[in-house]
């Protein structure tokens, strides 16, 4: 059992990766900004609850997640799997590989191309139920039963949707890299 | 009966993410040894994956810490725990 006096030096230290985390899921600084209050009071609230010694950010996380679905996503919990269509394995090797003349270093330069902006736009254009699990998965660092448990479903929908939502973020990445002429010849 | 190619790059999620049983790890690593570009595309993703965690953050407001702790603060203040919901 945690205590509840505890709560302010055990926490707090997430609190930077849990405002990026719902900047990430609301998009929005200011919405961001309430989900992160919410979530650091149910957790105040709740923390004799928490077990000592157990996974603290994967605690706070589930209690930001279920914020941010309860708040924004209340008529949104239908599926959207056929959203993304069909992607290849590979997107981005691939695409690259055939504007670079498949040299490693010319990929890996495109690679580096990509600041901040790029990586956060491509992360927040895609939908909802792809976007949470590649924002846990590569982002945050989780587990597949990490993610499971705090979204509530199976594992095996866990991995299919980081498949699909790694593509997509891919392609995004691909799109664009093209829009800024990044996909050009090297000099 | 897969290719190798295939199905490393079946697993390659699985596999950057250290997620992928002793059989499938094995098979994909003794795969990686004799294909130069299946390693390619592995190292292609994992630097992709590092890339994601590297530039994927923004940065809280600056009175993010202070907002936090006054909110406890006030909640501990209150004798009715359901105070501001």
């Amino acid at each position: 059992m945690a205590d509840q006096v505890d709560f302010e030096r055990d926490a707090m230290e997430f609190a930077p990766q849990l405002y990026s985390a719902a900047l990430r899921m609301t998009r929005n600084p200011a919405d961001a900004e309430d989900v992160v209050q919410e979530t650091y009071l149910k957790a105040y609230r709740a923390y004799d609850t928490f077990t000592a010694g157990t996974n603290l950010k994967a605690w706070l996380y589930r209690i930001l997640t279920n914020t941010y679905i309860n708040k924004y996503r209340k008529d949104q919990r239908r599926p959207s799997e056929v959203e993304l269509g069909e992607l290849q394995d590979l997107y981005l090797f691939k695409r690259m590989g055939e504007h670079s003349g498949a040299t490693q270093s010319a990929e890996e330069d495109m690679l580096d191309a990509f600041v901040d902006e790029d990586i956060i736009e491509a992360l927040e254009t895609l939908p909802d139920n792809f976007r949470m699990p590649v924002l846990m998965a590569d982002v945050e660092g989780f587990s597949y039963k990490e993610i499971a448990d705090m979204l509530d479903i199976p594992i095996g929908t866990v991995m299919s949707r980081l498949h699909r939502g790694r593509k997509a973020l891919q392609r995004k990445l691909w799109n664009l890299a093209e829009a800024r002429g990044l996909t050009g010849t090297t000099q | 009966m897969i290719t190798g190619c295939e199905h490393a790059i079946e697993y390659v999620y699985q596999y950057l993410d250290e997620e992928i049983t002793f059989f499938h790890r094995s098979r994909v690593s003794v795969h990686l040894k004799r294909c130069a570009h299946c390693t390619d595309a592995f190292e292609f993703e994992r630097r992709l994956k590092a890339l994601i965690k590297e530039r994927g953050r923004s940065e809280p407001p600056p009175e993010l810490f202070e907002t936090l702790r006054a909110l406890i603060q006030q909640e501990r203040d209150t004798d009715e725990p359901q105070v501001g919901a």
